[in-house]
């Protein structure tokens, strides 16, 4: 069953076009990784599902809804959003600002219940940032100060979760780590994940499939097989490479001009 | 993490440090008065109890006035910062100051004699010429550009600037007795006004913190700028649109009354976010109720300390206040967060 359904979306900045004719389904529970050269879209994609751009023709709808007809609160039970590290005004704790994500559900006076206090302190726990609660944000490096932020969109219990470059700023084990809880709440759990990803072989090794988003506006869905050909690569972002496969998972090496193996692309 | 039953706790601790701090001023002044002689009324001939008279007619409004306008500038400091998400924001920074200058310096060279619910000339005036500047400001802010925050802090810039600029241009073509009216006024004065009429702003000032209090939650998550408070369910607009117009309503009803006080509505909410953190819930609440007791404090001073004569008020809260608040920065520096980064 689609959850998220993008009919026929154009979208522009003045007079840039960003987004041109973008169809797109995502089934209910399946995981699915955005990438593309900068300037592709990807992250206006991402903020157009999240209700924070409106697309200038084109329909978005979730949960067969229009995206419109949602409150901002309902919106937040549905979607929760993680975005490129950001640093309040003011001085908010670990703790603070995970229990933030129960603000769609908090009732009468706004304090979060027990319930609430425990499902912050499962997200936590999960991120492994329970150790730092107490900490400030801006006492954090940027890696810990991401997990943070996506322990606050798994404390906000939504079905879908979007994700704009969520290891930009974490090292491998962590980056795996996280790619790890992902899956394990989209097996489990059955969370609909879309994430925005540089690193195609790691999210290729993840994802149920890859939306390749293209400067020229041409857009490829399909399995990392589908996605990972030489030509396609070639063709999206302008780099060379060499394509193959490691058991079942596939990777793609970009080899430019001047690397050891470039006579390998060709 | 903040409970209800600790910000009930600290609630009622901050309650009860401004009931001893108006209690202490209102026992204080060049007249010496008793509980005793105030309790017994104001007698059967008029003028008979002199301790009640000046206790009900003189410090019981003046202490109530400066309560008043204390909490509605700290209220409304908080609000603007988090709004803002500007530790440098205070309830003047959008130009409500020379908005309500124009107007008591309009109201102070016309020679208005009217009055308008209780209030005098110069009170009325103040308070059309603070929420017009307040209006002309959100307007030109909405109008002007995407970056909604940054052209509301230029057009409040822009706005005082030419306000600014027009109240000099009106004092220097006043009469001699007119002039020091309103620099009295812009040094920000608090002076007796009738019971009923702090009363009635009484009422207001509250009824505007408790819809502010309302949204403190809000407020949390817009500190994480708009688009991530909207993905918690927050609308930001609508939240953006009731901070402003009833802090504007607060601060503009503190600034009719007592002129231009200073430093109360900027360092109070930086007090009290040092040590007790930046939860809108409990800062705007406390950071009101402590306002409120530190310009009954500073008025207090003011009125006793040349006396006969008194001094504008804002002079004492930036002479006492600003030595305070160094004190708290020095304590709390490892906790503070907005410098950092």
């Amino acid at each position: 069953m689609a959850i998220i359904e993008v009919t026929n979306v154009n979208f522009s900045y003045d007079q840039a076009h960003i987004l041109e004719n973008l169809w797109l389904t995502v089934a209910s529970g399946s995981f699915l990784a955005v990438a593309g050269p900068n300037g592709a879209g990807k992250s206006t994609l991402l903020y157009i599902l999240a209700g924070l751009l409106k697309p200038a023709s084109g329909s978005v709808s979730i949960e067969s809804k229009p995206i419109g007809s949602y409150s901002f609160m309902d919106l937040a039970r549905k979607i929760a959003f993680v975005r490129q590290e950001f640093v309040p005004a003011f001085g908010f704790t670990v703790e603070e600002t995970v229990a933030m994500a129960r603000a769609p559900y908090l009732q009468g006076f706004g304090f979060e219940t027990p319930d609430d206090l425990a499902i912050v302190n499962e997200a936590l726990e999960a991120t492994e940032t329970a150790q730092f609660a107490k900490r400030h944000l801006y006492q954090l490096s940027g890696g810990e100060r991401q997990r943070v932020f996506v322990a606050r969109a798994l404390a906000q219990q939504t079905p879908i979760l979007l994700l704009d470059e969520p290891m930009s700023f974490l090292d491998l084990k962590h980056q795996v780590d996280i790619y790890d809880l992902l899956k394990k709440m989209q097996t489990r759990l059955g969370k609909t994940i879309l994430l925005i990803s540089h690193d195609i072989n790691v999210a290729a090794q993840y994802c149920d499939n890859i939306l390749l988003l293209s400067a020229d506006r041409k857009y490829h869905f399909g399995t990392a097989e589908e996605i990972f050909r030489p030509e396609l690569i070639k063709e999206v972002f302008g780099v060379s490479g060499y394509a193959g496969s490691l058991g079942k998972e596939r990777f793609f090496i970009p080899l430019g001009k001047f690397a050891k193996d470039a006579e390998i692309s060709g | 993490m903040l409970t209800q039953t600790t910000l009930i706790t600290r609630i009622m601790i901050a309650v009860a440090i401004l009931l001893v701090v108006c209690g202490f001023c209102l026992m204080t002044g060049t007249e010496k008065i008793s509980p005793g002689n105030i309790l017994k009324g104001p007698g059967s001939v008029p003028g008979s109890n002199i301790e009640y008279e000046i206790f009900i007619g003189v410090r019981l409004p003046r202490v109530l006035l400066a309560a008043l306008v204390g909490a509605a500038l700290a209220g409304s400091g908080v609000i603007l910062q988090a709004i803002l998400r500007n530790p440098l924001a205070d309830p003047f920074i959008l130009g409500i100051s020379s908005g309500a200058g124009l107007g008591a310096v309009i109201a102070i060279i016309a020679g208005f004699t009217f009055t308008f619910l209780g209030g005098s000339p110069i009170t009325v005036c103040a308070f059309a010429g603070a929420l017009t500047t307040v209006w002309i400001v959100w307007a030109i802010g909405r109008f002007t550009t995407k970056s909604e925050l940054t052209s509301l802090l230029l057009a409040g810039v822009v706005v005082n600037a030419f306000f600014s600029a027009l109240i000099m241009f009106l004092t220097s073509i006043a009469k001699s007795e007119q002039m020091q009216a309103t620099v009295f006024w812009l040094m920000g004065n608090i002076s007796e006004t009738s019971l009923p009429v702090i009363i009635v702003n009484f009422v207001i000032v509250l009824a505007g913190l408790a819809v502010l209090w309302s949204i403190c939650l809000e407020l949390n998550l817009l500190s994480f700028g708009e688009s991530q408070a909207q993905n918690l369910g927050v609308d930001p607009t609508r939240i953006k649109l009731i901070a402003f117009t009833a802090s504007a309503i607060i601060t503009a009803v503190a600034v009719s009354l007592s002129g231009l006080v200073g430093f109360v509505g900027l360092i109070v909410p930086h007090a009290i976010r040092l040590v007790l953190g930046p939860d809108h819930r409990q800062l705007l609440p406390i950071s009101a109720i402590i306002g409120a007791a530190f310009l009954v404090l500073a008025d207090t001073i003011a009125r006793t300390i040349v006396a006969p004569a008194q001094l504008p008020v804002g002079v004492i809260t930036a002479m006492t206040g600003g030595p305070f608040f160094l004190i708290l920065l020095a304590r709390y520096t490892r906790k503070i967060s907005w410098f950092s980064k």
